[in-house]
């Protein structure tokens, strides 16, 4: 009993640890998204190599988030990161609507819509150290034409169904929430094979 | 039976941060010298900086307003590239890593020195701009955290110039020397604003940076409104 016990505590560490270093370090929050019949397996989604393209040469779009001013906190990072974090879901979720209909695709999806969130709040927290005038910049930032096409996306896939919920699990973004508790219980339209 | 659940756990617990601390401090440890720049001139010369215990006092350093104004003095990456004052802050704090993993690679030769020299002198002038914005600019947390690594990192690569064979000419050591005089005299003026104080700079800092941390004392706090 006293081993099976020890072993006991062996495996369930080896698993905690496992799943820790998974999620916080490797990154891999997809693999704790909910499962079930509309979501599929977010390594396998086509929609992430289908996108790659449009995350070549992102200074190219001028619609992306550009900075406002030079009297800015924006490190050169988050810059970065806020640029081609708009450009992929620009790309999942405007150039390919249909996207989010696959199983994996919309795994994948709802995983980057997490981080693409995150990425926002994260941003607006350092910026509250230096004050209004840099909490608008961000909030410029991440206001680019790019940023409000994914924004109406959002939007219109919550309308019809196609995010439900249920797909964010313990993850939903605080933005998303308001939009999908409004359209709670909304069948999607997806188009069926 | 406290006792006994403490023994079963120990064992598991123990691997698992063991394992959690090499990984992550494997996949961490650029974040978290990024959170402290500035730690050690024995540290800082390996491209890493910054104080373990004065975080409210210091900010980022590649945000800087002063790094905005002084970066393209000291790094020159041509009229037609663009380029972000704070990507241009990595870059040479990129060059850093690369004057230390040379040196500790031990690549002798007049290449290595003279890559070490210029880390100095580039230092120098980047601690020398910041030094010359007003003075109350180093109020600001992020200002104050790229004067530390600037200074941090120009007293490491003037000590390993120092001790660098073959020596470097006189006419660089007379350079180096200047630097090292303007910025000594800036520190003591800082130390005695309040501007600057011992833990800004962390319990490794240079000897230089040590003495006049603790013999200068603050005679006025020009960040208080």
């Amino acid at each position: 009993m006293y081993l099976l016990k020890r072993a006991a505590f062996v495996l369930g560490a080896i698993f905690l640890g496992v799943n820790l270093l998974n999620y916080f370090v490797l990154g891999n929050t997809g693999d704790y998204l909910p499962g079930g019949g509309r979501m599929g397996e977010w390594k396998e989604a086509k929609i992430r190599e289908a996108c790659y393209p449009a995350l070549e040469s992102p200074e190219r779009d001028g619609s992306l988030p550009k900075l406002s001013n030079d009297r800015h906190r924006v490190a050169w990072q988050d810059l970065t990161s806020a640029i081609e974090m708009t450009a992929a879901p620009n790309c999942y979720l405007v150039t390919h609507p249909n996207a989010i209909c696959e199983r994996n695709n919309r795994a994948y999806i709802v995983d980057y819509i997490n981080r693409y969130f995150a990425k926002f709040d994260e941003m607006i927290d350092i910026a509250k150290r230096y004050g209004e005038a840099e909490i608008s910049t961000v909030r410029d930032l991440w206001d680019s034409p790019r940023n409000r096409a994914i924004s109406a996306a959002l939007m219109q896939d919550t309308s019809n169904g196609r995010l439900i919920k249920a797909d964010f699990g313990w993850t939903t973004p605080t933005a998303m929430k308001l939009m999908l508790d409004r359209y709670k219980g909304t069948t999607d339209n997806c188009p069926r094979a | 039976m406290i006792g006994e659940i403490f023994s079963l756990i120990r064992v598991p617990v123990a691997a698992f941060l063991g394992g959690f601390l090499v990984v992550g401090g494997w996949i961490w440890a650029p974040q978290i010298s990024s959170l402290m720049p500035g730690l050690s001139s024995a540290v800082s010369s390996l491209g890493w900086g910054g104080s373990w215990f004065a975080d409210a006092r210091l900010g980022r350093a590649e945000t800087a307003p002063v790094i905005r104004n002084c970066i393209f003095r000291v790094l020159d990456v041509g009229r037609e590239m663009k380029m972000e004052p704070s990507a241009a802050y990595l870059v040479l704090k990129a060059g850093s890593i690369h004057a230390s993993l040379s040196t500790l690679l031990g690549k002798a030769g007049a290449k290595t020195e003279d890559l070490t020299f210029v880390m100095a002198s580039k230092w120098g002038e980047m601690a020398t701009c910041i030094y010359a914005q007003d003075d109350r600019e180093l109020c600001d947390p992020d200002n104050r955290a790229a004067m530390v690594e600037a200074t941090t990192k120009f007293f490491a690569y003037a000590k390993q110039t120092e001790a660098s064979k073959p020596a470097i000419s006189p006419s660089d050591a007379s350079v180096i020397e200047g630097f090292g005089d303007r910025l000594l005299i800036a520190l003591k003026n800082h130390r005695g604003y309040g501007t600057l104080v011992a833990a800004d700079f962390g319990s490794f800092a240079a000897p230089e940076i040590t003495r006049i941390m603790r013999e200068e004392k603050e005679t006025r706090d020009i960040c208080k409104r």
